[in-house]
């Protein structure tokens, strides 16, 4: 290699070097991201509401009487707003400008709440993640995915297109609303469980309560149970138009009315009814054209 | 008492009403229980919308009361507002909290113009229901699809996620309300694919209602 060669290879590496920081520097932020931090002290089972626009929003307990905020706002067109009320606290994000990109609005929350706390969660894109709340949770998003983890209480989940993720939820009744997103429901202890949505597929995996009452249902998509042969149920799955795929070694007994085989719901094209053992919890599954699949745990 | 009679008593009906021609009538006319049926659901799921919502601005009540009163759907502009007393669409929504209605006042679209398209049905034709003969003829569709037209102009302003979320959704729920009304009209006594309907039709205007709620529909 001549002393040219070597010159203009050198060259090369530090152009190659500048147009590297150059892009890195257009990608960062034009504004730094700011943390806010707030607490809050608050006596037993504390309401929470917060309203934020875009972002993640993550809410987990401890066991301190304190409610503790830590959002990262992601530009200065943005603001957020924590207010305590008695014993509910309102955190708020707002907007500071009328012309603000989805970016530049994007709050995230980091909350930690005592257990037994109330929470109302509205957010429109992002994300929902709740661990180990024991209050009444009620949750509304347009795109933003719900997850929650082993969470207690009254929970209801309205959402547009969000996914929704429940572990182990536990309490007493659980309902869920989607137009598009998918539900899962794995092992869930809630002794009414009502899903609707309309092209979301639906899975239910867990026990079912001896005093539970299920009712899953969407226009289309799948509907898929797992049941055990230990389950005692009653089983009803209904498609206007769709199918019914049921597995082979399910033991079901013919549910009867009267001493009668009960009928499946007027105008369904496809039903599987009966009982597996004594038919104590209630099972409703209905499709207008998906699929509706039962299956047994192997 | 014939089917067009029972229906003109419907409102007695839903207010606990029981007149024994009418009990007689109910027990031998299916048509007629479903009507009762659809209503009494209608009801139930309105009591359970917009819990959570904040109160719809002032405007939005007087805006519904001229647009229904223009369309003759309300004669008497005190009944929709005063107590159980004054008809039955109060008394259907005197449990529904009055804050928190962006939702329940597209439900009392939807009960309106179910009880107008089952007074306007003879015999319970659902073949000859104007309102499933297309997304658009019927008072229920119109009211929605008006909403969805002011919507979809305002949407593009929103956050492009939210955007795309809820053109998908509407989009998706009027896919079923259109495959729901021809399946209605091609098996009219598909009881299914009634509660289908009447529940595509109650996500739709929850749907307008969440956008409403979020000021995504245009002024």
């Amino acid at each position: 290699m001549n002393n040219h060669a070597v010159v203009r290879n050198c060259s090369l590496a530090r152009w190659t070097a500048a147009a590297v920081l150059s892009s890195v520097a257009l990608c960062a932020p034009a504004v730094a991201q700011t943390k806010v931090e707030k607490r809050f002290p608050v006596d037993v089972r504390p309401v929470i509401q917060v309203r934020n626009d875009n972002g993640k929003v993550t809410v987990r307990s401890w066991q301190k009487s304190e409610v503790q905020v830590i959002a990262t706002l992601a530009s200065a067109k943005v603001e957020m707003d924590a207010q305590k009320m008695g014993n509910r606290i309102d955190i708020t994000s707002h907007r500071l400008e009328d012309n603000v990109t989805a970016a530049e609005q994007r709050v995230d929350y980091e909350i930690t709440v005592p257990e037994e706390t109330e929470l109302q969660v509205r957010i429109d894109s992002g994300m929902i993640l709740v661990e180990r709340v024991f209050g009444d949770l009620v949750f509304d998003t347009v795109a933003a995915d719900v997850e929650l983890q082993e969470v207690a209480g009254y929970i209801v989940v309205k959402t547009i297109s969000g996914s929704v993720l429940c572990v182990r939820c536990a309490g007493g009744r659980l309902e869920i609303f989607s137009v598009s997103g998918n539900v899962r429901l794995i092992q869930p202890v809630n002794s009414a469980v009502l899903v609707n949505t309309t092209t979301s597929n639906i899975l239910f995996e867990g026990d079912f309560l001896r005093t539970g009452s299920y009712r899953l249902k969407n226009y289309s998509g799948l509907i898929e149970v797992v049941l055990n042969d230990s389950d005692s149920l009653d089983i009803s799955a209904n498609a206007v138009q769709g199918k019914i795929e049921s597995d082979p070694g399910l033991k079901l007994t013919p549910r009867t009315h009267g001493g009668r085989p009960s009928a499946p719901a007027r105008g369904a094209a496809r039903s599987f009814v009966g009982m597996l053992n004594d038919g104590a919890a209630r099972v409703d599954l209905s499709t207008f054209n998906g699929t509706i699949r039962i299956r047994r745990r192997e | 008492m014939q089917c067009t009679e029972f229906r003109n008593y419907a409102a007695q009906w839903m207010e606990g009403e029981r007149a024994a021609e009418a009990r007689l009538h109910m027990e031998a006319c299916s048509g007629c229980r479903g009507l009762v049926t659809d209503l009494e659901a209608i009801s139930a799921t309105a009591g359970d919308w917009g819990a959570e919502l904040p109160e719809p601005p002032a405007r939005i009540w007087t805006a519904l009361r001229a647009q229904l009163e223009q369309e003759g759907v309300i004669r008497e502009p005190a009944a929709v507002e005063s107590g159980p007393e004054n008809g039955w669409f109060a008394g259907l929504f005197s449990f529904v909290p009055r804050p928190a209605l962006a939702g329940a006042y597209l439900a009392l679209l939807l009960i309106a113009g179910g009880v107008v398209a089952f007074n306007s049905a003879p015999q319970m034709d659902f073949a000859a229901l104007p309102a499933f003969e297309s997304p658009g003829a019927g008072v229920v569709p119109a009211q929605l699809n008006r909403a969805e037209r002011r919507v979809v102009r305002a949407i593009g302003r929103s956050n492009p996620a939210v955007a795309a979320s809820y053109r998908e959704g509407l989009a998706i729920v009027d896919n079923f309300i259109a495959l729901c009304e021809k399946t209605v009209r091609e098996e009219p006594g598909n009881e299914l694919a009634r509660d289908y309907l009447y529940g595509a039709y109650q996500q739709k205007a929850e749907l307008l209602a969440n956008m409403l709620d979020r000021g995504v529909i245009a002024e």
